[in-house]
């Protein structure tokens, strides 16, 4: 009886053996190799493929749509995962694993800045020709992309410094019009600003000016909040930064010149797949130094026990004041991108729906950790575009996934982790 | 003299909305020290009930052809909506705040905000996008004092809020379980050890809480009629900003900061242009609360969010 | 020249004097002993000379400088180590970080440097886990460098708290209760721990403590605090033999 029990958990369990014994091997630079043979299948074969199995075109986005539509089509979109993804990942991976060890080994030796930006080439290499079917991917990836700077940001104030902010879409909608008003008045002829000021030739080499003037307004609109930080912690913090949220929006909605309540558009199409990615990593790769560092460990101790810190010569006063300024900076980055993506903003697109979901991305993947804001941001949305068709349906199936996650890990499901990319590059032989 | 005595009614009125949602906010605050963020969600659960309810009893009266008059329906559709709703808040907690009682309370925060979502979700999947409009229970009427008009559905919101806050006073200050709930507001962990079992007394929390915001929400149907499922989020925000104000867990304090955030908003929009309400409104807050780091009646204690 | 001066210090809680008219002069390499009933006023008095409080009258002076006015972490910087008697540690941060983040204000990278890595930022980055290493060596805890503090023994934790208040190259170390719930066992250890920390660092220690064979072993000299007010002051034996100490503290307890 007993054994009859156990016997699924037991298969399982070798499963996991198996497949743990089979992927061990692989370094980091295998399984990017294998996603690099994947879509290139997919580029090439994807219609073929998508023919043979009946599928109506190729599946956009991992099939999920196409399976929530038709259901009947379910079959055929999981035997294209498994023979377009599936399948050649884990055989390219494995087969070029001894190379790829080899080669990660010899990466391990120089310096880390090279091994990095390999391992970021051949990711921007997978992105690019996966994005290179349909336009609509790339919107989805830069709106993620976008989405993993907004949570990392956040994480910084909420997760390393644990205070409860409510104000990322201000900075956000700060950065976005700040960034949009430079590009449009220098670059572009619109309606609101008239003619271009500057050949529109050189907007895309000023455009990362732009998103860095974006953040640095964001960055001093931080200051109201940083603050009453010093004197204030936790509830109290968490309104006045309610309110800045609040007062950030009227105040856009006020001001006639970006466009008041209907929102500025024609923003030049400056945020392409290279910006976004190069600035998400930019932006991954300095919070990442920053929180690993002794004045980053600083916001920890502060979040811990702000007497022993201060006790501990850490100025408490200039660490909060960095921390509210340096989430700022990169979710105005983030909101100039955002703009520049969507090409139109309006004051709505800042609101408490969005301060929702930002949450959700952070706390889903993980306080405290650059990794789990990364799976956060990732996962919840991607999933939001993959339950598009269950339309409102969605907005119940995620808030109770998180509900989920907060009973059973109520940090989050990666917290309190720190980042490594040595580790994730090192060769596993 | 008159515009300001006509909006000093009108703040009355909003104060009166925000001071009962606020109430709940503090109420289960005092107890569970952390806020319930789906409250603003209830509110409009509550307005739907009440929707549904007096729906109801209308349609009963017309079938057994009694006619009956609107004040009654409109007594029995608040404590009809004010019972069920509770439920609504006891469910809330025991699914979503009793599990995560010793969690950091930012996870009870995200908790809240997720069913708040769910909420307003599962209303809209319910009874689709269209706008239901709140029947008119009772006739309007207009009266005037010297340059003044006030409706008489402005005199019912001041003083069924009033009267309500009369009960939950008096019912805190007198009786046992309200006993309870100051004991455990004063010492979360003592309680528990005199026999008190927090267990009851939370869910008990809850659905007063609930309570007054489903008679909120029927009297804000009464007054502003369309209902639309994210009709709650707004102003259960904003009497989360009154709860902060009147002081952490204050009961009296969240009463009295939701009449002043009704009166600053009501009065900003008289004295300046009514789109720079919200800037002037809460940069009054900002302030306040930068000055006054624990809200008016709130303890001075600094804490934080557990992590 | 004496290395902490504290002149006719006085405290007010609302209305409550909580300290009236405290003197000390602490001259290098001393030990000086702080003993008091609860209440006295003792762990209010190091609130004071580190600057979480300011002091309603009287100077404070380390080095002949004032600190009066200055921000805690201003304080501790110019030499003035603490550790806390219900142990502030960092509940989510490993030992070996504890200890680094006492060298704060000695980085000699500023917040450009954090976020780029520089190099400076790498070589700064190692002689703190230098330093940090070498002070878990000296308290005996470097076993635990990479663990939680939550998970440490106490006594494992009390130590990390030293070496925490050592790594910010202090001049004078203040302890508030180091021993407080350990065992006699610990007790020795820790005396042993003081002693050596003494020497080698070239400290001069103030120092609350409950356990009178404690104070008496390691101080030079005692001071006696009862309501806020020094009631005698002096060597441990003068200490043990004046009738108002015995009367108001050592009278309840057993001396030896």
């Amino acid at each position: 009886m007993e054994t009859k029990q156990e016997t699924p958990q037991r298969a399982y369990k070798n499963l996991l053996a198996r497949y743990k014994a089979f992927s061990n091997r692989i370094p980091l630079l295998g399984w990017l190799c294998g996603g690099i043979g994947a879509v290139l299948i997919e580029y090439f074969l994807g219609d073929l493929v998508s023919y043979y199995l009946g599928l109506p075109k190729v599946p956009v986005l991992f099939g999920c749509l196409i399976m929530l539509k038709k259901p009947i089509l379910i079959p055929g979109a999981v035997g294209y995962l498994l023979l377009v993804y599936g399948l050649p990942v884990f055989f390219i991976a494995r087969a070029l694993a001894t190379p790829a060890n080899k080669l990660a080994a010899f990466l391990a030796k120089g310096p880390i800045t090279i091994a990095a930006l390999v391992h970021l080439g051949l990711l921007y290499a997978i992105l690019h020709i996966w994005t290179d079917m349909s336009d609509y991917r790339v919107l989805v990836l830069k709106l993620t992309m976008i989405a993993v700077m907004l949570t990392l940001s956040l994480n910084v104030i909420n997760g390393y410094m644990g205070e409860f902010s409510c104000s990322h879409p201000g900075f956000m909608a700060i950065g976005a019009y700040t960034t949009s008003t430079i590009t449009l008045w220098l670059f572009a002829n619109d309606k609101l600003f008239g003619e271009a000021l500057l050949p529109a030739a050189i907007g895309p080499f000023f455009f990362p000016l732009a998103l860095i003037a974006g953040g640095l307004v964001a960055a001093l609109g931080a200051l109201v909040i940083a603050i009453p930080s010093f004197r204030t912690r936790g509830d109290y913090l968490a309104i006045i930064s309610l309110a800045f949220l609040f007062i950030v929006k009227s105040i856009i909605e006020n001001l006639e010149f970006v466009g008041g309540p209907r929102g500025m558009s024609s923003q030049p199409n400056y945020s392409n797949l290279p910006m976004v990615f190069i600035v998400m990593v930019l932006c991954i790769w300095i919070i990442n130094n920053f929180v690993r560092s002794t004045l980053g460990k600083a916001l920890c101790a502060v979040r811990d026990n702000e007497l022993a810190a201060e006790s501990m010569t850490v100025n408490t006063r200039k660490t909060k004041m960095v921390t509210f300024m340096f989430g700022a900076f990169w979710a105005g980055v983030a909101g100039g991108l955002f703009a520049h993506v969507l090409r139109y903003v309006n004051p709505g697109s800042f609101g408490i729906q969005r301060l929702a979901e930002i949450l959700a991305m952070l706390y889903f993947g993980g306080l405290n950790s650059v990794t789990g804001s990364i799976v956060g941001a990732v996962s919840i949305n991607l999933l939001s575009e993959a339950l598009r068709p269950l339309e409102i349906f969605k907005w119940i199936i995620i808030p109770l996934l998180l509900i989920l996650v907060m009973l059973y890990r109520p940090t989050g499901l990666i917290a309190f982790t720190e980042f490594k990319p040595k580790e994730l590059m090192r060769s596993k032989e | 003299m008159d515009l300001f005595l006509q909006n000093i009614v009108n703040a009355l009125q909003w104060g009166s909305f925000y001071a009962l949602i606020a109430l709940g906010y503090s109420m289960v605050y005092s107890i569970l020290m952390l806020f319930n963020f789906a409250h603003g969600d209830i509110f409009m659960v509550g307005a739907y009930i009440g929707f549904g309810i007096a729906t109801a009893l209308l349609g009963f009266a017309a079938m057994i052809g009694l006619p009956l008059p609107g004040w009654l329906i409109l007594i029995l559709t608040i404590l009809f909506s004010m019972f069920f709703t509770s439920f609504v808040g006891m469910l809330i907690e025991r699914i979503g705040y009793r599990p995560l009682r010793e969690a950091p309370r930012a996870s009870a925060a995200i908790t809240g905000l997720m069913i708040g979502i769910i909420l307003e979700t599962g209303n809209l999947a319910l009874l689709g996008a269209r706008r239901l409009s709140f029947p008119a229970l009772i006739e309007s009427a207009t009266y005037q004092f010297g340059g003044i008009f006030v409706t008489n559905k402005k005199i019912l919101i001041v003083l069924v809020s009033l009267s309500l806050m009369y009960v939950l006073h008096l019912f805190i200050q007198k009786s046992k379980w309200g006993m309870a709930m100051r004991a455990m507001s004063f010492d979360f962990q003592a309680v528990p050890l005199m026999g008190v079992s927090i267990n009851k007394i939370a869910p008990l929390t809850f659905a007063i809480g609930s309570a007054l915001a489903a008679a909120a929400g029927i009297l804000y149907g009464l007054a502003y009629p369309v209902l639309d499922p994210y009709m709650g989020v707004l102003l259960g925000w904003k009497a989360f900003v009154a709860a902060i104000l009147g002081g952490r867990g204050s009961i009296l304090g969240a009463a009295l900061a939701g009449f002043l955030l009704g009166f600053i908003e009501i009065f900003v929009a008289w004295i300046f242009p009514s789109t720079l309400r919200d800037i002037i409104a809460y940069s009054i807050i900002l302030l306040i609360l930068t000055f006054r780091p624990h809200g008016f009646f709130g303890q001075a204690h600094s804490t934080q969010l557990r992590l | 020249m004496a290395l902490l001066r504290i002149d006719k210090m006085t405290h007010y809680f609302g209305g409550l004097r909580a300290v009236s008219d405290y003197n000390l002069v602490l001259e290098p390499g001393h030990i000086v002993g702080l003993i008091g009933p609860n209440g006295a006023g003792k762990t209010t008095i190091f609130n004071l000379i580190t600057g979480i409080h300011t002091p309603t009258e009287g100077n404070v002076e380390l080095e002949g400088h004032n600190l009066i006015g200055h921000h805690p972490h201003e304080i501790a910087g110019k030499g003035l180590g603490r550790t806390f008697q219900n142990l502030l540690l960092w509940r989510h941060m490993d030992v070996l970080e504890h200890v680094k983040m006492a060298c704060y204000s000695q980085l000699e990278y500023g917040l450009l440097g954090a976020f780029f890595g520089t190099g400076r930022c790498h070589r700064e980055e190692k002689r703190i886990t230098a330093k940090a290493m070498h002070l878990l060596e000296t308290f005996n805890v470097a076993e635990y460098s990479d663990q939680l503090v939550s998970s440490l023994p106490y006594g494992a934790q009390r130590r990390v708290e030293m070496a925490r208040a050592m790594a910010i190259n202090p001049k004078v170390l203040l302890l508030d209760e180091p021993t407080a719930g350990m065992t006699p066992d610990e007790l020795n250890r820790m005396i042993s721990i003081i002693r050596q920390v003494h020497k080698d660092f070239e400290v001069a220690i103030l120092l609350i403590e409950h356990r009178l064979k404690f104070v008496m072993e390691l101080c030079e000299k005692i001071q006696t605090l009862v309501f806020g007010e020094v009631i005698a002051e002096g060597t441990p034996e003068e200490i043990q033999s004046n009738p108002e100490v015995i009367e108001a503290y050592l009278g309840k307890e057993d001396v030896t």
